[in-house]
């Protein structure tokens, strides 16, 4: 695996900002807003990283991170976003395998 | 159409904005519509704080999950804790939150009115907001207004939860007795 700087100190700052204060005002607010919250953190993440990272990565972030604000405006389907999230797993999915050992093995 | 009346029904809340910036006065006449917002015995608890400046809109966005706007300006709206004490009101007084409730409201169909894009926020952390803002400990930091410009590619709002019309959340007179 490469092992390439995808992120700088005040980015990766960036990001822990928002988990933390995200951890705080959950305490505060409807439990469906978790997935929200945690899909905008990996957005930051997607748009921090992606000048910077690898073709195969940046094919995994276009294809499908650019799928997740579309997503937040239909969270009152519910049926839909639980499958919109079980479409970015399977890709999260595939993706770790391309960045792994396993990679063509069958 | 009652020109009040199409300026509530065409607000919305809008999440993407563009980089235009907003005119002074245009800030300046939300903050005096929102002084004319009806106030719990007109004590007037709230405090508002502008921010304009660029880094500290960028800061308070990193400690604001539900900001999703990158507004040209925020406007705060503060309780202020000193005019609650001065006037003996408990802290749990609903009085406070609807204050802010009517203040937001105004600001938003003001906002609207002058052809300007808005959007509340609350998720937010308090207490990160308060060490950004250095805020006053008698201020307490209770709602944003973002405002500013549509972006011409911003995506249509989150969608209703059921359709809804005022019909289904209204009851005429009395309930009928209960068996």
């Amino acid at each position: 695996m490469q092992s390439n700087w995808v992120l700088k100190e005040d980015e990766a700052i960036e990001l822990l900002a928002l988990l933390i204060t995200s951890a705080r005002i959950q305490m505060d607010e409807p439990a469906h807003y978790g997935p929200l919250r945690l899909l905008t953190a990996a957005e930051r993440l997607s748009s921090l990283i992606e000048a910077r990272s690898s073709q195969k990565a940046r094919e995994f972030l276009e294809g499908n991170i650019e799928r997740i604000p579309a997503m937040h405006m239909r969270m009152s389907d519910v049926d839909a976003y639980t499958e919109g999230l079980d479409a970015l797993c399977r890709a999260v999915a595939a993706c770790l395998l391309r960045h792994s050992s396993l990679e063509g093995e069958a | 159409m009652n020109e009040a009346l199409r300026n509530i029904k065409t607000r919305r809340v809008v999440r993407e904005m563009s980089d235009q910036a907003v005119e002074r006065e245009q800030i300046e006449a939300i903050l005096e519509a929102a002084r004319w917002a009806p106030s719990g015995g007109n004590l007037r608890p709230n405090r508002y704080v502008v921010i304009e400046d660029a880094e500290t809109r960028r800061l308070l966005r990193l400690v604001a999950p539900g900001m999703f706007q990158r507004a040209p300006v925020l406007i705060l709206i503060c309780t202020n804790w000193q005019v609650v004490a001065q006037h003996h009101l408990p802290a749990h007084d609903r009085a406070l939150l609807i204050d802010i409730g009517t203040a937001a409201q105004t600001m938003l169909l003001a906002a609207h009115a002058l052809g300007l894009a808005s959007g509340p926020v609350t998720s937010y952390s308090k207490e990160a907001v308060r060490i950004i803002l250095n805020l006053p400990a008698h201020y307490s930091p209770e709602m944003f207004i973002c405002i500013g410009h549509k972006a011409e590619t911003a995506r249509p709002g989150m969608r209703a939860w059921q359709p809804i019309t005022w019909r289904d959340l209204t009851h005429w007179e009395r309930f009928p007795e209960r068996e």
